[in-house]
């Protein structure tokens, strides 16, 4: 159509023009930006841990007693719950994925690689015996899972004693580029840097750490922590019967021994929701500001074409009179948007790279990639014709009877 | 070049109707200055825009340039108005936001012509009212008289048959309505067909040809041909009449 009359036009209304270039710019690097980080996060808070998540919770036993006895009570916890009905499996652990905290280190497939960090892969470290891979559930892909003999006992003074592990695929992958982990031995995991061997990979069981880089590295170890009258236990009900026996498990630890605090009573559900809390607020901030600013940026033109359209009502008429089609009238105020959020696309360029520019400085965000950018303006372009259709349909319709009806 | 026969207008709003035109019949003829008098909402506005195919006639016939305007859709209106006719208008209705240049190409750009064209044409027409020189000014930027003839220009650019004025003079003073109705007569020597509704009894009387209209119906009193006037002569030989009007 007739670009470069509408473009004069324009240009001599730049109020009205400044108004939508800024608020479709501003938009624009809102939304990409907002998206990607929204887009960032739902990965991040969608990943697997690789666990039985719905089946399973931990619950946290102290003793007090002074005839409190750590082990024994371990051992009897463990077949105290593993003769409950509805119950899958139960191991003691140290921790699971989900909750931040827990034990890591750098493992290496060669002795003494500990003082330079060449070679050296950390991981997380999670104690389980030998009920461990079904309490978890995770999948062994190769390999054996734990045998009873394979449990060692220790604690602060004895350090890890364990001579076996299981590791993730990711961490085997990393430390056996070529394959063939299983068999093979490791140091960083036991007392003295002795050599562990590889008995098994499982598919995947994340770090406890969600922020990690390689949150998937983790080395699993046959070991039971007998310290300071302190055991976590991780129970897997079967399917539908986590809840009921929740607290059918805490009653029976309490029973089982009264010299002791039994608390913290936790599923992995719960875990991910706490763990993720903050990702989720974010992602739902950013999405009601994207709605807000889509929702504000259409409104604001249909409000300035709006009045546009009633204050060039004499003109349109005139318009219509010396021949235009309402056809050409409707095209001539989507043009007119559709140069408008143009300019609001190159504008919102800059804006957006620098909005991500800050946004890397100052949040440690990634680079914005670049189908982000095309998308966006797509977005504004056609928000834009979708915001002009009422008033340019108004325009339209407009009587060229008014060309002389008005004064 | 235009006939209409037992033409009627009735607007509807809410209980009441109006009847503008009430079986009104005209006929002008090619080449002819027909000069529209009446008194305030006698129907003059209706029945010129209702040559301009800028209303709909609520009865009657209409012949415009031998087409018979009932049966045509908007679009197929608006064409016949952007190729035949030309409007001048009591209050210019120049486009604000454009510059002269731009304001006389709104129609030519509607017809659809190619650049070169409408740029002959723009020039060639600006030309013809004096005012080839300021083609990049604004609307803003000229006398009430001098955007009249921007807007004559605009009229001319695309060689209507037909011009249609409405009070075209109503907003100038005396020697700029002079100015305009010297320009309008001497497009119409050239040819072109010209209605106007006036008020103005002085330059009505320099028609060829009177239609008053009363209550929406031409008045039998002065309707018919008649010798033209003896133009400038009248105009300069009673200025006060012009001071008046
Ligand atoms: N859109 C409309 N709706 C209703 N009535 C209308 C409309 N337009 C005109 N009329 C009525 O039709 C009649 C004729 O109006 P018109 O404008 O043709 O008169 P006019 O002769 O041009 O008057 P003036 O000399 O004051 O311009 C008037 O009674 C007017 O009120
Ligand atoms: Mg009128």
């Amino acid at each position: 159509m007739a670009m470069r009359p509408i473009f004069s036009a324009l240009m001599r209304n730049k109020a009205g023009l400044a108004l939508i270039v800024v608020q479709v710019a501003i938009t624009l690097a809102v939304i990409c930006n907002s998206l990607f980080i929204v887009l960032e996060r739902s990965t991040r808070v969608g990943r697997p841990s690789g666990m039985d998540e719905t089946g399973t919770f931990t619950i946290d036993s102290l003793g007090f007693a002074a005839d409190y006895d750590v082990r024994d009570t371990i051992h009897a916890d463990l077949a105290r719950l593993r003769a409950l009905p509805g119950v899958i499996d139960a191991t003691s652990t140290n921790t699971t994925p989900l909750t931040n905290g827990g034990w890591s280190t750098g493992v290496t497939t060669e002795p003494g690689r500990g003082v330079d960090s060449s070679g050296v892969q950390p991981a997380a470290m999670y104690f389980m015996d030998e009920h461990g891979l079904d309490a978890f559930g995770v999948r062994l892909v190769e390999g054996r899972a734990f045998q009873a003999g394979d449990v060692r006992e220790f604690n602060q003074n004895t350090r890890i004693q364990s001579s076996v592990a299981i590791l993730t695929q990711a961490l085997a992958d990393v430390l056996f580029p070529d394959g063939g982990a299983v068999g093979r031995q490791i140091y960083g995991i036991a007392n003295d840097n002795q050599p562990v061997t590889v008995i098994g990979i499982v598919e995947r069981l994340q770090v406890p750490w969600v922020g990690w880089t390689d949150v998937e590295q983790s080395v699993l170890v046959p070991a039971i922590q007998i310290d300071g009258n302190f055991s976590r236990y991780l129970v897997r009900a079967e399917p539908g019967q986590r809840d009921a026996l929740m607290p059918q498990v805490e009653k029976a630890l309490q029973d089982g021994h009264s010299g002791r605090l039994v608390r913290r009573m936790r599923s992995i559900e719960e875990a991910r929701t706490r763990v993720y809390r903050q990702d989720h607020a974010m992602m739902s901030i950013l999405g009601g500001t994207m709605v807000a600013m889509l929702v504000i940026t259409g409104l604001g033109i249909v409000g300035l074409t709006s009045f546009w359209v009633t204050r060039r009502m004499k003109q349109i008429g005139t318009r219509r009179a010396l021949g235009a089609l309402r056809g050409d009238i409707r095209s001539y105020f989507q043009t007119e948007n559709a140069l408008m959020i143009g300019f609001g696309i190159l504008l919102g360029a800059l804006l957006t790279y620098g909005f991500n520019a800050w946004l890397m400085q100052n949040f440690n965000t990634a680079r914005l990639p670049w189908p982000y950018l095309p998308m966006g303006a797509l977005a504004m372009a056609v928000l834009g014709q979708l915001a002009v259709l009422g008033p340019a349909s108004r325009a339209a319709s407009v009587t060229p009877a008014l060309a002389t009806r008005t004064a | 070049m235009l006939r209409m026969n037992q033409l009627s207008k009735v607007f509807r709003t809410h209980m009441i109707e109006t009847h503008a035109l009430r079986e009104l019949s005209m006929h002008v003829r090619e080449g002819e200055f027909v000069a529209v008098t009446g008194p305030s909402g006698s129907g003059k506005t209706t029945f010129l825009n209702i040559a301009g195919l800028l209303e709909t006639f609520t009865a009657g016939e209409y012949h415009l340039d031998g087409v018979d305007v009932r049966g045509l859709n908007d679009d197929a209106r608006s064409r016949l108005r952007n190729e035949k006719i030309g409007f001048i208008f009591q209050g210019f209705n120049l486009i604000p936001d454009l510059n002269l240049f731009d304001n006389v190409d709104v129609p030519l750009r509607y017809r659809g012509f190619k650049a070169p064209e409408r740029r002959r044409r723009i020039e060639e027409a600006l030309a013809k009212v004096g005012l080839a020189s300021r083609m990049k000014h604004y609307p803003s930027e000229l006398s009430g008289g001098q955007q009249q003839r921007v807007a004559i220009a605009r009229a001319l650019a695309g060689e209507p048959r037909l011009l249609l004025a409405d009070e075209p003079t109503g907003n100038l003073d005396s020697l700029m309505a002079r100015g305009v109705m010297e320009l309008l007569e001497s497009i119409n020597e050239q040819g072109t067909t010209i209605v106007m509704v006036t008020h103005d009894h002085e330059l009505a009387a320099r028609a060829q040809r009177n239609v008053h209209i009363i209550d929406g119906q031409v008045s039998d009193l002065d309707d018919g041909p008649r010798l033209a006037a003896p133009r400038p002569a009248a105009a300069a030989a009673n200025p006060a009449a012009a001071v008046n009007a």
